[in-house]
């Protein structure tokens, strides 16, 4: 007993340095994700106010155990938004992923030093823009009567179409306003870690006389590897999360859409608009960490046996 | 090296204190904003002769001058019944999310604006967000049972309970159809034996065929016919028949009346009188602006005409387009309720009742400081200023508004305008029921979003009845509407029960 | 071969290049240019943007918007104020825990690591939600209407130690902290000399996803300001967009639409509001841009 505290107190003198440099961001973590965490028991409550307070409430509040999850599976629609979510999701992971990697070789391989840094900073811009102006921005283009795409279609004699009815086309319509609305945060972190990958890895290939897509495939995209790996686990802890304002804002909330735009966000906001029952909105968050929280534990499980230092932890 | 090793020890530390201190310190620097007056903090030592700080949640978007002006009012209520006010102003976007978080994390307040349209009063009232006045009302709140017409009260009741006070406004719902006068004018179009959905198409055609830049109705994707039925929640399909008096729960999508209108509908819109955007259309702004339009539909006031004409910079004239009918929700159209947590609802109400009766008060809460904001033309009257630009409040949303002072242009006869208009509403048989949802709040939520996939669709006639409303009554059931409606009905007997008219 | 020039190895083919650059150079017009048309917007009158709808040649140009925008004034420039101090204060105190923590679990030796990398991963996955969130930062941290409540709940974010983590991993190699420790180094000094200029990039990266997250915020301020004078710029924005949405859908209530309706502000203010909470930030990019420099190689440090 003695021994083991002996052992405990020695390791953290020898480890008080890197203890030290955690210590700040540890503290963070406890007081602003640990200590809140106990707030989710309110996802198992009829929440009340009491005059006394929060805690009081908390206490005096209905336990109803599942009941305020119930609302996620009990209809048809439980089917539809998750599939949404998760699909959607994962076209953003993969296609973005690509999408990223892929603009970031070519900024740095451009040949014009300048031209480049004008196209890192161009694809930048759309991140600025708030979902609810990309909406604007996106109706300018496909709207019935005044929409660039019907005018141009009148033009050319084609059929208008009423984009805002038809749901067929939102998946592609969706998935490239968000491609488009990322591609240039994302790249960015690929493009930092290229920028850090050792020049004389590529000065040796070349003595090698390996040419451009040989040093490439051999060693940018090798070495991008942890990087890469890092920000999908990442992405798939949120995979049941979907971006609010991309699925409400974009299509307008038109209902006729629905089946191809309710995600588990939008389900939950129109149907809590009324109510407002923070159990029922704290259960819905749950249930969606709850279930990134499983596949990254698996995912994660995946990576770490194929290769340790790629996986989170 | 040792050296470096303890700064990086001291950097860590640092980091970590200043964490923490930012997190304490702060706790001083916040109470400087309070006013001189004691903070509530005190407890039931609020003597007679002490004043005590109320504070107040409004609606609207934050005045400038809102310090300024409470500071003025705070010296009269502190003179007359002992109060100080602090007021905070929330913007319209942000109230209804930012009180539920301030409710219900408990956020120490004295009295806050409530409404059916904003920070919802029956669903506050029933979680506890609200201090039960029924008591309060009999004692400090004498003058506000006086002044108020007696349906406002009973119509506010949440099981039985009042939880708030109505302003004193317009009680009835009136809906009118909207004419753009300059086109009706053109066409030589008369208003006379326009009353029904119907009756507005002869005007229509006119217009389609002679103006192909205009809109000839306008509508939004909130858009609904008027039908002779009220909706126990606001826009879902559960209603009440107004006129057979059965008291009787029925899906509106069923109803022969609400068929009859999304037929009338669904030709205007292929004969393209609605534009094919209406049922994603939030607002009217831009055709409004552009004056691109030929008829609507909107909710009414007295002097209203007068009102939108102004605005819009062109004459607009209206004709009624249903019964004037008193709601549940038309009574709670702008609310004042005390906090469950205030630890002065006495007070709170006696600053209510003297807000709901005294011109001098309510006017200065409305309008400023005389003289700086506005200034008094006559008894009853009043005049902007410039600096009123930094103290405009929503009339509206802060009490009995016939004590306000006219604006330039207004007629003289404008509360008692608003009197008759008042007295010509019909009770609604269901005025004082308010469905309590708390046991069916699972199928709720997947009403509301079948009722986000077809609700504007169908109403604004941009798709076939014929097709979709089979299919939307189909979903509303496999979401349990039945249930609730089922619920719905239950509560409404024993209401009846309880309540015999 | 000495007829031809010999072949570089460490540039793409003009032919490549050509083709490449046309094809970024679509993607960064297709970027812009909703940018420049908000631009534009904000400069077009309001009556003919509401009759002709939206024009990349507007019919009639006007500053109103700015006009009505510039009538609050000092607002404006007390709004800016905030956003810059949150942004600069709150990158650069995150930008220092966030690499302290990412080093300290980046490091093999450190005995915790395992556990710390999970410690910050777990808080990615769960949150209690928005009301236990407030509840500490108003009631336990008395944070509420100061500046702090601004920049603390930002703070820290598990994300960015990963990356940064990953970074470490990827740009420093381990045989340069061993050499340090070899050379008799403190932990600090291999930090601050061998390790921090060879992450350069990655600090760009965590510090620009930082900026961005201050200078875009307005949820805090949503949650925790009710002083007016403490509104940042994007919550300024915020509230103007969601109020305009708010009363567009409540135009049915009569009270609403007598009343309020004029009051509103337009399409071109609101855009114009979009320019200036926008525009600065706009210029951060090529800033932490100068430091995604290549060639900064072992060699280099060592000298």
């Amino acid at each position: 007993m003695f021994d083991k505290l002996k052992i405990f107190l020695r390791d953290i003198f020898r480890n008080r340095a890197m203890l030290l440099m955690v210590l700040p961001g540890a503290l963070w973590f406890l007081l602003f994700s640990y200590l809140p965490m106990a707030g989710t028991i309110i996802s198992f409550k009829q929440y009340r106010y009491s005059k006394d307070g929060f805690f009081a409430s908390i206490i005096d509040s209905k336990w109803v155990g599942l009941d305020n999850f119930k609302f996620l599976f009990s209809t048809s629609d439980a089917y539809i938004i998750t599939r949404n979510t998760v699909l959607y999701n994962a076209a953003f992971i993969i296609l973005g992923l690509i999408l990223a990697v892929a603009m970031a070789i070519i900024l740095v391989e451009l040949t014009n030093r300048r031209l480049s840094k004008f196209f890192q900073t161009a694809m930048f811009m759309p991140y600025f823009l708030s979902w609810v102006i990309v909406g604007y921005f996106v109706f300018s283009f496909l709207s019935f009567d005044k929409g660039l795409i019907n005018k141009t279609f009148e033009w050319m004699g084609m059929e208008r179409i009423n984009w805002y009815s038809e749901p067929s086309k939102w998946p592609f319509i969706l998935v490239l306003v968000n491609l488009w609305k990322l591609v240039g945060y994302n790249s960015v972190v690929y493009l930092a870690a290229i920028m850090g990958i050792d020049r004389s890895l590529y000065e040796a290939a070349m003595i090698d006389g390996a040419g451009k897509w040989k040093q490439i495939t051999n060693i940018t995209i090798p070495l991008l590897v942890p990087v890469i790996s890092i920000m999908t686990l990442l992405a798939v802890g949120k995979i049941f999360y979907a971006d609010f304002g991309l699925f409400y804002q974009v299509p307008r909330d038109s209902g006729l859409l629905y089946s191809m735009t309710n995600v588990i966000d939008t389900y939950v906001f129109r149907g809590l608009k009324i109510n407002g029952e923070i159990g029922m909105s704290t259960a819905a968050g749950l249930y969606q960490s709850f279930v990134g929280f499983l596949l990254v534990l698996l995912s994660n499980y995946i990576v770490r046996r194929k290769n340790k230092d790629n996986a989170l932890f | 090296m040792r050296q470096n090793k303890s700064w990086m020890m001291l950097l860590a530390v640092l980091l970590s204190f200043s964490l923490l201190l930012g997190a304490c310190s702060t706790n001083g620097g916040a109470k400087e904003t309070g006013a001189p007056a004691e903070s509530g903090t005190g407890g039931g030592n609020a003597g007679k002769d002490e004043t005590v700080e109320l504070s107040w949640y409004t609606i609207g978007t934050p005045q400038k001058d809102v310090n300024r002006v409470m500071e003025e009012v705070s010296k009269y209520t502190a003179e007359k019944i002992g109060v100080t006010i602090k007021m905070t102003q929330i913007d319209w976007g942000d109230y209804t999310q930012k009180m539920q978080i301030a409710t219900s994390s408990g956020t120490p307040m004295d009295m806050m604006f409530t409404a059916s349209w904003a920070f919802d009063y029956v669903q506050n009232a029933r979680k506890g967000a609200f201090y039960e006045i029924d008591d309060l009302l009999k004692e400090q709140g004498k003058g506000i049972v006086e002044t108020l017409d007696p349906a406002f009260l009973e119509g506010s009741k949440v099981d039985g309970h009042n939880y708030g006070i109505p302003a004193k406004k317009e009680l009835p719902a009136l809906e009118v159809w909207r004419f753009n006068k300059t086109l009706l004018d053109k066409y030589s179009l008369s208003m006379d034996g326009i009353y029904t959905l119907e009756s507005i198409e002869p005007l229509l055609k006119t217009i389609k065929e002679n103006e192909p830049d205009i809109t000839p109705f306008a509508i939004t994707k909130d858009y609904m016919p008027v039908l002779p039925y009220d909706y126990l929640i606001s826009n879902l399909p559960m209603v009440v028949s107004l006129d057979k008096g059965d008291y009787k729960v029925v899906n509106v999508l069923e109803t022969p009346e609400l068929k009859a209108a999304l037929d009338t509908m669904h030709s205007y819109y292929k004969k393209g009188y609605i534009s094919p955007e209406a049922a994603t259309t939030n607002g009217l702004d831009d055709t409004q602006k552009s004056g691109k339009w030929f008829l609507d539909r909107a909710a009414t006031t007295p002097f209203a005409d007068n009102l939108w004409s102004s605005s819009y910079g062109y004459p607009v004239v209206s004709t009624p387009a249903s019964e004037s009918m008193i709601f549940n929700w038309s009574v709670m159209g702008s609310m004042q309720a005390i906090s469950a947590n205030s630890e002065h609802p006495e007070k709170a109400m006696e600053f209510l009742n003297l807000l709901n009766t005294d011109p001098v008060l309510r006017n200065m809460i409305d309008s400023g400081i005389e003289n700086v904001h506005y200034k008094k033309t006559a008894d009853n009257a009043m005049e902007n200023l410039d600096d009123s630009k930094n103290y405009d409040m929503p009339t509206f949303s802060l009490g009995n508004v016939t004590l306000t002072y006219l604006n330039p242009g207004d007629p003289e006869n404008k509360w008692d305008e608003y009197k008759v208009f008042n007295e010509a509403g019909k009770v609604a048989p269901t005025l004082g029921f308010n469905f309590d949802t708390t046991s069916v709040t699972t199928e709720l939520a997947s009403i509301q979003n079948v009722k986000g996939e077809f609700w504007s669709a169908l109403m604004t006639g941009t798709v076939d009845p014929n097709e979709y409303l089979p299919k939307a009554i189909e979903k509303f059931k496999a979401a349990g509407l039945e249930k609730v409606i089922a619920e719905a009905q239950a509560q409404l007997d024993a209401w009846k029960a309880a309540n015999p008219k | 071969m000495p007829v031809k020039k010999p072949k570089r190895f460490d540039q793409i083919s003009p032919a490549a290049n050509f083709l490449l650059s046309l094809l970024t150079g679509v993607i960064a017009i297709a970027c812009v240019f909703p940018f420049l048309f908000v631009v534009i917007i904000s400069f077009t009158n309001e009556k003919s943007l509401a009759s002709n709808g939206y024009r990349i040649i507007p019919k009639e140009w006007s500053l109103e918007a700015y006009q009505y925008i510039f009538r609050t004034g000092e607002a404006l420039l007390r709004s800016y104020g905030v956003t810059i101090f949150v942004t600069v204060v709150g990158t650069l105190l995150s930008l220092v825990i966030i690499t302290l923590y990412a080093y300290a679990i980046f490091q093999r030796s450190f005995k915790y690591r395992r556990f710390f990398s999970f410690f910050a991963i777990f808080t990615m996955l769960f949150n209690g939600g928005m009301v236990p969130t407030f509840i500490v930062v108003t009631q336990l941290l008395h944070m509420k209407d100061t500046i702090w409540a601004l920049i603390m709940p930002m703070l820290v974010n598990a994300f960015y130690i990963l990356i940064m983590r990953t970074f470490f991993s990827t740009m420093v190699p381990t045989a340069i902290i061993e050499s340090g420790k070899i050379d008799g180094a403190s932990e600090l000094q291999t930090f601050i000399r061998l390790v921090l200029p060879l992450s350069l990039p990655g600090l760009a990266t965590i510090g620009l996803f930082n900026t961005l997250g201050y200078w875009n915020d307005w949820f805090n301020a949503l949650l925790y300001i009710d002083a007016p004078n403490l509104v940042p710029l994007q919550s300024m924005l915020m509230r103007i967009e969601t109020s305009m949405q708010f009363i567009m859908q409540n135009s049915t209530n009569a009270s609403l639409s007598t009343g309020i309706l004029q009051d509103m502000p337009q399409d071109t203010s609101r855009m114009a509001m979009v320019v200036l909470a926008t525009g600065p930030i706009v210029l951060a990019y090529p800033f932490f841009q100068r430091y995604f420099v290549q060639g900064l190689t072992i060699g280099a440090v060592k000298e």
